[in-house]
């Protein structure tokens, strides 16, 4: 017996039950840009060209890692059939450099080289073949300079200065309590000294775009990691207004930082602009890319930590230098997250940090997944495993005691509440434990196992009073659509999820109903960049904010169609109910429609732009230097062949504390990753450089891990609400790599009995370890 | 101008014509790899992997003869236990589908993998020509200097044969798990004779063996002492390089080490009428 029940509707589907709470906010959403990904549909940078390319470009690019440059000579370039220009930095219009943080990087080098991939001139032709064909005819004539392929070499005296103020492009320092006087009375002092390599991002979806000028408007369809500081760049180097600049992000392949500075968007905006109404393609090659592009700052760490007999830790001494190469770019940056994460999540009483920034003539460097903190981890948690055994004591122990608590400050002064890092590293021991590996325990006596752990932090967005901050607007349309509209860029991660979820979820609508636009600078307003873990939290807080404004007027309409009281409606799945009578309601298209009659705007922008303080500069004290910080834990086992040195992760698990997982899939692939990426760095991954020329510019020798090197990654998801979050979620991005690194070599040291400090460990620096083999090393590291 | 010859007598024709003017091209992961990254710049090509008569694995009098055309998937998947691991080693699923064995023996790396399993297991090498037919010659006489062979400007090959029924043993180190280019690698293939072979990979210019080594073994029956003896005197035997991959001073030692270990396996894991497990 149907009921009859008093509605506003007449709609037959009303007799059907509403939908259960459908929360998007927890629930794995099937990815909205998964099918085309999958079913190859999305167009990445290089699948524009076959469509829409009418010329093309092509870069010259130095032959010296530093060299004057005397003259620039394109005659026979000119020569080349279908060639149409060769341009070079007379005929940029604006300041000719970018540089993100610093500028100081010229787009098109004018007066000297200062790296091997120096960008000189950009050619322009009728075909692609035509352009290398002409860039490879662009005779440039140099004076060669020294060049300075070490930090030794550059703050040695009289050495050749790549800026007129020195080598030396900066430090950062932290102050706290009185670390000689602590030390001289630790129980224990250890020290060591360890080097991080220089590590390139690899990611597949190799640097590639479009670049169109009619007159008004430069259109450039290039994958950035933050539009909106892009279009600001390339607008003071061509010396065009921003809105004459719209930026499109095509879909992109993967980004760890490496598409923060600025790539090939300069190139391809001055070819556009020399060639109006023409669509102009550019694209890298892997050995351009990896030729061209910063890399992670490669890091030499000396650590020295002292502990009292209860195990306390009681100071940290740590002295950093940190290879800049050739331009600064987010080096400052950098290396003060380095400084401020130098000690990790434990309570050290007596911190004494000093971050040396140092110019070569290698590589730019800069933004890498981690930034800093990542290298500053292999060093403290490599320092924790060493300090135990020096007193003797279980590993795990000797970190409990040192732990922060919620409550406790970080190093820099910050007070933290809530720390997870205990609860993260109990987690992870525990599903070790409980949960033997199901491998052999008889191995052959030249094979040894071991198991490692790390417990790490990591301080959320830019930090240090930089300004930071996210719009968003939501709109609903008419037919009960919402549409989010963020400048924040998807690169891979799961942003367009996590944003469309979080906005449904303050709106009760189902996943369905939901759409996104990002990315674009004409559509969308500024979202910050996607990186320093902080979309989910900054653009969430925005998108969540926007959505809540909505929800007002959604609520507002829906009392007036449910002649009820706003504050008694539900909205669950697309619809609004009296929440003491769910026979009461109304869909949210008729809302929506009601709405637009009404006069209400259905649309909403917000802005989430908290505050973090500025370090106090010779301390590096702050009280809010973070806006938040995560916290995550890692498992590693290993398998090591002592006579071969050759090292297989045979286990990983990695405990994460990400607030809420808005979408837990998501989540679970930003750790799998994250550690995918962790093993690559501890184990493989490493640029070599002679002479400043990188000498593996390409995927055969530049070795990053296939899937036979990855085990099973095991994911704990942990949930421990940040209050200052979008439904309590923060951020995974960073970490997983962050903690991944230095489990691993925790377990190379108990599997070996000897402990890492140089990276990576490949299988020859681990047999070199093992054995203690340092005759014709030249894979050590020359500081 | 792309040639795809149907027979291998079309090939060989095409071949005499073009001589070293045409590449020639055999599953292509070395040419085109090549090619993409400029260090080859070739106009015409030959290829032979079309050509059926190149794919077969036959027994022929106490020996197995591969045809230039067999593919590392397929060498994966037979019974020598040192060129299946060998070849399953090499590169991943497509390239081990694409790669062939006669292109390896071509191409003639110091790092082909195929190639030091195969000098393990005293290989021969078939060559033909239109002009002087086929002939076999000992896989060790072929490879000259880097990457120079003794193949001539007509010539292709053919096939490569092995003994029936060696014991073999092979390891690779390499960085990682797949798509790995080795670091070192060591074959090891013995006899129903006792005559043991040892080959290196990435020692030298040329993938390599190592005589004083095998004659020490000759005969005798493997004791710890001797595989000592045997695995000093590699290291003597080899000429590695320092490259930007891995020092001399490792590759030396992992000789050394590699020679024992595989020694060690074939003396504890003794022959039981049968070849390999």
């Amino acid at each position: 017996m149907i009921q009859q029940v008093t509605t506003t509707e007449s709609d037959q589907t009303l007799d059907a039950p509403i939908a259960p709470a459908d929360h998007l906010v927890g629930k794995s959403c099937r990815r909205v840009d998964g099918q085309e990904k999958v079913t190859g549909a999305a167009l990445y940078g290089a699948d524009l060209f076959p469509n829409s390319a009418e010329l093309f470009a092509s870069v010259v690019r130095s032959e010296h890692a530093h060299a004057n440059i005397v003259s620039i000579d394109a005659t026979q370039a000119l020569e080349v059939a279908g060639i149409l220009g060769v341009y070079t930095h007379a005929d940029v219009g604006g300041t000719n450099i970018h540089g993100l943080i610093r500028r100081d990087h010229p787009a098109l080098a004018s007066k000297r080289v200062r790296y091997f991939g120096d960008s000189i001139a950009v050619v322009v032709a009728k075909t692609e073949r035509a352009a290398k064909l002409g860039r490879d005819k662009v005779a440039v004539t140099y004076e060669p300079l020294p060049v300075i392929a070490t930090m030794e070499q550059a703050i040695a005296e009289g050495a050749c200065k790549l800026y007129p103020e020195g080598n030396v492009m900066g430090d950062k320092r932290i102050r706290k309590g009185d670390v000689e006087r602590a030390l001289a009375d630790s129980h224990v002092v250890v020290s060591d000294t360890f080097f991080t390599q220089t590590v390139d991002h690899a990611f597949l979806d190799i640097e590639a775009g479009t670049g169109h000028w009619d007159g008004q408007v430069l259109t450039l369809y290039v994958a950035g990691q933050w539009v909106h500081e892009e279009r600001r760049l390339i607008a003071l180097a061509l010396g065009l207004p921003v809105e004459q600049i719209r930026i499109i992000q095509p879909v992109t392949g993967g980004a760890f930082g490496g598409r923060e500075d600025i790539s090939i968007q300069i190139y391809l905006g001055l070819a556009a602009l020399k060639h109006q109404g023409k669509t102009i393609a550019l694209r890298y090659t892997r050995s351009e890319s990896m030729r061209a592009r910063h890399k992670r700052h490669a890091l030499k760490i000396e650590s020295t930590f002292g502990a009292n007999a209860d195990g306390m830790l009681t100071a940290a001494k740590i002295v950093v230098y940190s290879d800049e190469g050739a331009y600064a770019s987010t080096g400052i940056a950098v290396m003060r997250k380095a400084a401020s994460h130098a000690t990790g999540p434990y309570c050290v009483p007596n911190v004494e940090v000093d971050v040396y920034g140092v110019h070569t003539n290698n590589n730019p460097t800069g933004a890498m997944r981690g930034f800093g903190a990542c290298q500053m981890a292999i060093a403290y948690e490599g320092m924790m495993d060493r300090v135990a055994r020096a007193l003797d004591m279980d590993r795990e122990t000797f970190r409990r005691k040192n732990l922060i608590q919620s409550g406790d400050t970080v190093t820099t002064g910050q007070r933290i509440d809530p720390v997870s890092v205990g609860l993260c590293l109990t987690k992870a021991i525990q599903k070790f434990k409980d949960q033997p590996y199901p491998g052999s325990d008889h191995l052959p006596a030249h094979i040894k196992r071991g198991w490692g752990m790390s417990a790490i932090c990591f301080g959320l967005g830019y930090g240090d009073g930089f300004p930071d901050c996210s719009r968003a607007r939501v709109e609903l349309s008419d037919s009960g659509i919402a549409t989010v509209y963020t400048g924040g860029v998807e690169v891979g991660q799961g942003l367009l999820n996590a944003m469309m979820q979080i906005a449904g979820e303050e709106l009760g609508l189902p996943f369905e109903s939901m759409r996104i636009v990002a990315a674009d600078t004409e559509l969308t307003d500024e979202s910050g960049s996607s990186s320093a873990t902080r979309q989910t939290y900054f653009t969430g807080n925005a998108v969540r904010m926007a959505a809540s404004e909505l929800r007002e007027q959604v609520l507002d309409i829906a009392g007036i169609k449910l002649k009820v009281h706003p504050h008694e409606i539900t909205l669950q799945h697309g619809w609004a109910y009296e929440t003491s009578n769910s026979n009461n309601r109304v869909r949210m298209e008729k809302i929506c429609t009601e709405g637009l009659t009404r006069g209400y705007s259905l649309k909403a922008t917000a802005l989430f732009k908290p505050r973090t303080i500025v370090e106090i500069p010779n301390t590096g004290q702050s009280p809010r230097a973070f806006i938040t910080y995560l916290f995550g834990a890692h498992v590693s086992q290993v398998l090591v062949n002592i006579e071969t040195g050759e090292v297989k992760v045979e286990r990983h698990i990695a405990a994460h504390d990400v607030g809420k997982a808005v979408n837990p899939q998501s989540v679970e692939g930003q750790i799998v990753g994250g550690v995918a990426q962790g093993l690559g760095m501890a184990l493989m991954e490493e640029v070599t450089y002679r002479d400043g020329r990188i000498m593996n510019p390409g995927l055969t020798d530049y070795i990053i891990p296939t899937i036979k090197d990855l085990p099973p990654v095991e994911a704990i998801i942990v949930e421990h609400d940040d209050p200052g979050g979008p439904f309590g979620a923060h951020g995974v991005g960073e970490p997983p790599l962050i903690g991944a690194v230095p489990a691993i070599l925790s377990a190379i040291y108990d599997a070996t009995g000897k402990a890492p400090c140089e990276l990576p460990m490949s299988p020859e620096r681990t047999w070199r370890l093992i054995n203690e083999v340092c005759e014709n090393d030249p894979l050590s590291k020359v500081f | 101008m792309f040639h795809q010859p149907m027979t291998f007598e079309h090939a060989l024709d095409l071949r005499s014509e073009l001589g070293t003017d045409a590449t020639v091209i055999n599953g292509g992961t070395d040419v085109v790899v090549a090619m993409n990254h400029g260090a080859i710049k070739p106009t015409t090509f030959i290829d032979v992997s079309r050509i059926k008569a190149l794919r077969g694995i036959e027994k022929q009098n106490g020996h197995l003869i591969m045809g230039a055309g067999v593919t590392f998937a397929d060498l994966g998947k037979m019974h020598f236990r040192a060129l299946r691991e060998a070849s399953l080693s090499v590169g991943g699923p497509a390239i081990r589908n694409m790669g062939t064995i006669g292109g390896n023996i071509a191409t003639a790396s110091p790092a082909g993998d195929g190639c030091v399993a195969l000098l393990a297991m005293n290989a021969e090498v078939q060559l033909s020509s239109k002009a002087r037919g086929d002939r076999w010659m000992p896989l060790v006489d072929y490879f000259i200097d880097y990457r120079k062979t003794a193949l001539a400007d007509d010539e292709l090959i053919k096939a490569v044969r092995v003994h029936n029924n060696p014991r073999s043993r092979w390891y690779k180190i390499g960085k990682r798990g797949a798509v790995n280019i080795s670091l070192v690698c060591c074959a090891i293939s013995q006899n129903e004779n006792n005559k043991t072979e040892l080959a290196f990979g990435c020692v030298g210019p040329i993938p390599k063996v190592a005589p004083k080594a095998s004659a020490l073994l000759t005969g005798e029956t493997l004791t710890p002492e001797l595989i000592d003896d045997v695995a000093n005197l590699v290291t003597h035997e080899v000429a590695p390089i320092d490259d930007q991959r891995g020092t001399a001073t490792y590759r030396r030692a992992m000789c050394s080490t590699l020679t024992k270990r595989l020694l060690t396996q074939l003396m504890e894991d003794a022959p039981k009428g049968d070849a390999d497990a």
